[in-house]
């Protein structure tokens, strides 16, 4: 593959259309393509499709690191096993998981044994815990407040047995934990949504903040800067100094937390200490049970002690306690707090009352069901 | 401590050591994986371990590529990091031939580390600046993709694996995908900075959703039907005696009550006006109950997670026969979200500015005939707090409590 390319630079102004998807495909899928009539659960992490032709088709999912960190010499594991025991195809899922493709039971119980063995389980269909799902936060990211792939490991290592199904759960789990209130770990929108936040109003960087400020106070008069333009609750106040200069003042008392200033400008500073993460609870993008919803705040802050981050862990096996004391089968987060009602699950949680999670119960009409015309 | 001496602090050998803690545990760990790269990880060790960033935003460019490239530099301005964002095939297949490519760009030009799984639906590979430029060559000429899907441009579509790999799925999502990321008229807005902020696509084949339509993307296409599901009584009939389904459960279970189950025919009854398509039926008594046969595409609008005014979920728009019926309205909406929408701000945020007359006058000139949605809308949300030094105080005892409850006394 050692090929070289001199092309004169302008060129590279052309773009390249992504590789067609059926070019991925090994013939099997090709042939069932829309054919898939049943499917099977042998245990957890292998689902067979049967198609109406009557072959059929078997996926492994593996959890795969935090973020789905993986070095090249891991995804030569990977593509070593979809080699020797796979259809030379893999799937890379949303929840940052890798699933294989495989003909036979057989081969793909051996394609858990071999992945096992390099320490990445199998797991996370039906009743368990699907994914845990993590934004790219310290390893890659300008804009965060807390370090998501770590909070990430903490919660993983504690809830493994309920990816890999030796524990049970009423219905299926998606946790979401994002760095900061961008929620780049995907959506608000899951069953429980740990997102971080900074818990304070920034602090402008004395210093640095004048690269984010236009140079003279002329300026101001003709275009708002984007740092101030951002601020949805108009807490970030521009004026001109006595030199000529722009100043900058962030109002605490309007401030939300919610770091679109710090998208645009690096120069703000937070103070470590009140970092925190909030956890949201009962989200969902699938239409069943009582519809698609975005979670509810139901504690606002858990301050956070790394590497072990064990407030965050238990505040998260605490919900998940709960949920699992009073869910019928097959009920996940939002049915159940739908059914015994909000106020009494957060109370079971024992969650301290504040301004922060006093949440509105809403009914929720969304996703297809709008097209609903009865509703 | 305040917030510059911590910023003066130099990296040292406990946050390496603290961070072994990570490598610990049942589960995988990423450090492990970072460990066998030339990532800088004590800077990342530094940062987990002082919660505190280690990098700030850096600018990076390769001439006339205008999308997809990132770039860090740490604080004392010694390390930067640059990674791709690069475009996978729709459902996110990936041959093993294609992982190879991957495999040996993220080698010979980067430094053996990337993001498997992107959230967006990319593939992050980390480059080495200083081979970066060849590394689009490699790209774009081996590797058979192309970098892009960052800035204020259209982010990588997403699609569920559809039928490829799903009984339920009640269109071709991945057709669907690529028909529109490589419609000329689409395709020409890719990599292009234009618009006022990012615009997502994602298409999820039936109303379980597992492509997250419906929570983030602003353009959002979920399969669905018309009318009651279809049942096989004969089947679901064996099915019940076999001990697999629970008819009065299928009922109880359903959340508008359309199912009902005559005992003396032994029959299903769904009642199809009532019907929320919400599939609980469907999930506990495949194949003896299918989706119905009446098959639309549900066009949505607008939802988000990051945004001016917090996160949202989709407006309905309008019943689609077929996904490519779309397009003028999606014209449409681009041209109307360029022109009108500020800064930074995304579609729905534009909606709730100017209400959402600006889609529904959208959707009546470029989808005449098709039936439209009743839209509804929820409050706005932050994700994000301020509190109180007292309320700190509260939730910190009250998370210490919970840590004393599950891991006993030890601290």
């Amino acid at each position: 593959m050692a090929e070289t390319f001199v092309p004169d630079p302008s060129e590279r102004i052309n773009k390249r259309l992504p590789m067609p998807y059926a070019a991925q495909f090994p013939d099997i899928i090709k042939r069932n393509y829309g054919k898939w009539v049943d499917r099977k659960f042998h245990g957890n992490g292998i689902i067979e499709h049967i198609s109406e032709s009557g072959e059929s088709i078997f996926t492994v999912k593996v959890g795969l690191p935090p973020n789905s960190r993986i070095s090249v010499d891991t995804l030569k594991k990977i593509i070593d096993v979809a080699d020797s025991y796979g259809l030379k195809v893999v799937r890379a899922t949303r929840g940052m998981n890798v699933e294989f493709i495989t003909d036979s039971l057989d081969k793909a119980k051996k394609i858990v044994n071999v992945m096992e063995g390099y320490g990445f389980p199998a797991g996370g269909w039906e009743n368990s815990l699907w994914h845990i799902t993590s934004c790219t936060a310290y390893l890659t990211c300008s804009t965060f407040a807390v370090d998501a792939p770590s909070i990430t490991k903490a919660l993983y290592d504690y809830f493994m047995p309920y990816f890999t199904g030796e524990e049970k759960l009423p219905s299926k789990l998606d946790i979401f934990v994002s760095g900061c209130t961008n929620i780049c770990a995907g959506t608000l929108a899951g069953d429980i949504v740990v997102v971080g936040h900074w818990g304070q109003a920034p602090k402008p960087d004395p210093e640095k903040i004048k690269f984010c400020l236009p140079t003279s106070a002329e300026a101001l008069k003709k275009v708002t800067p984007d740092v101030a333009a951002v601020c949805p609750v108009n807490a970030i106040k521009l004026y001109a100094k006595e030199d000529g200069s722009v100043g900058i003042e962030v109002d605490d008392k309007r401030c939300i937390a919610c770091g679109r200033c710090k998208n645009v400008c690096d120069y703000f500073d937070w103070d470590p200490d009140k970092i925190g993460v909030g956890v949201f609870v009962g989200g969902k993008t699938s239409n069943t049970g009582s519809g698609p919803r975005l979670a509810y705040r139901i504690v606002p802050w858990v301050p956070l002690n790394p590497p072990e981050y064990r407030e965050v862990v238990a505040v998260v096996r605490k919900i998940v306690d709960v949920w699992r004391k009073n869910a019928e089968p097959g009920e996940r987060i939002g049915d159940t707090i739908d059914r015994i009602g909000l106020e009494e699950f957060m109370r079971q949680v024992g969650v301290p009352k504040s301004r922060h999670n006093a949440c509105i119960e809403v009914s929720w009409n969304f996703g297809v069901r709008q097209f609903i015309k009865y509703v | 401590m305040t917030i510059s001496d911590i910023r003066e602090q130099k990296i040292s050998e406990d946050d390496m050591k603290a961070l072994e803690k990570l490598e610990k545990g049942p589960w995988p760990s990423h450090v492990t994986e970072l460990k066998k790269t030339k990532y800088p990880i004590e800077y990342y060790a530094w940062g987990v371990m002082h919660k505190y960033s280690p990098w700030y935003s850096g600018s990076f460019r390769v001439r006339y590529v205008f999308s997809g490239i990132l770039a860090r530099r740490s604080r004392d301005g010694k390390v930067s990091e640059v990674h791709f964002r690069t475009y996978s095939p729709a459902g996110r297949f990936l041959s093993t031939a294609y992982l190879k490519k991957i495999a040996y760009v993220a080698e010979q030009y980067g430094i053996g580390l990337l993001e498997f799984a992107g959230n967006t639906g990319a593939i992050v590979i980390n480059i080495q600046p200083d081979k970066a430029d060849q590394a689009i060559d490699i790209i774009r000429n081996v590797m058979g993709s192309d970098v892009g899907g960052s800035g204020d441009t259209f982010r990588e579509f997403y699609a569920c694996p559809g039928p490829a790999l799903c009984e339920f799925a009640l269109y071709d999502t991945l057709a669907a995908m690529d028909f529109f990321r490589s419609h000329p008229e689409i395709y020409k807005f890719l990599n292009t900075q234009l618009f006022p902020y990012k615009l997502k696509m994602k298409f999820s084949g039936c109303p379980f959703d597992c492509a997250g339509a419906n929570a983030r993307s602003d353009f959002t296409f979920i399969g669905t039907w018309v009318g009651a599901p279809e049942v096989d009584q004969e089947k679901l009939r064996e099915m019940i005696k076999s001990g697999k389904v629970d008819p009065k459960e299928l009922a109880k279970r359903c959340p508008s009550g359309a199912i009902s189950w005559d005992d003396d025919k032994q029959q299903l009854k769904i009642d199809g006006d009532r019907c929320l398509k919400a599939m609980n039926c469907i999930k506990m008594a495949f194949p003896a109950i299918k989706p119905g046969k009446n098959r639309k595409i549900a066009m949505l609008v607008g939802s988000h997670a990051q945004a001016h005014y917090g996160p949202r979920l989709s407006w309905g728009v309008a019943l689609l026969d077929d996904y490519k019926e779309a397009l003028p309205f999606i014209l449409k909406v681009i041209d109307i979200y360029s022109n009108n929408a500020p800064r930074r701000h995304r579609l729905a945020d534009l909606i709730l500015r100017r209400g959402f007359r600006l889609i529904s006058d959208a959707a009546k000139e470029t989808l005449p005939d098709k039936p439209k949605a009743t839209p509804s809308s929820h409050l706005r949300f932050t994700t994000g707090v301020v509190l109180s030094d007292d309320e700190r105080v509260t939730y910190a005892e009250w998370a210490k409590s919970l840590v004393k409850d599950y891991y006993g006394g030890e601290q």
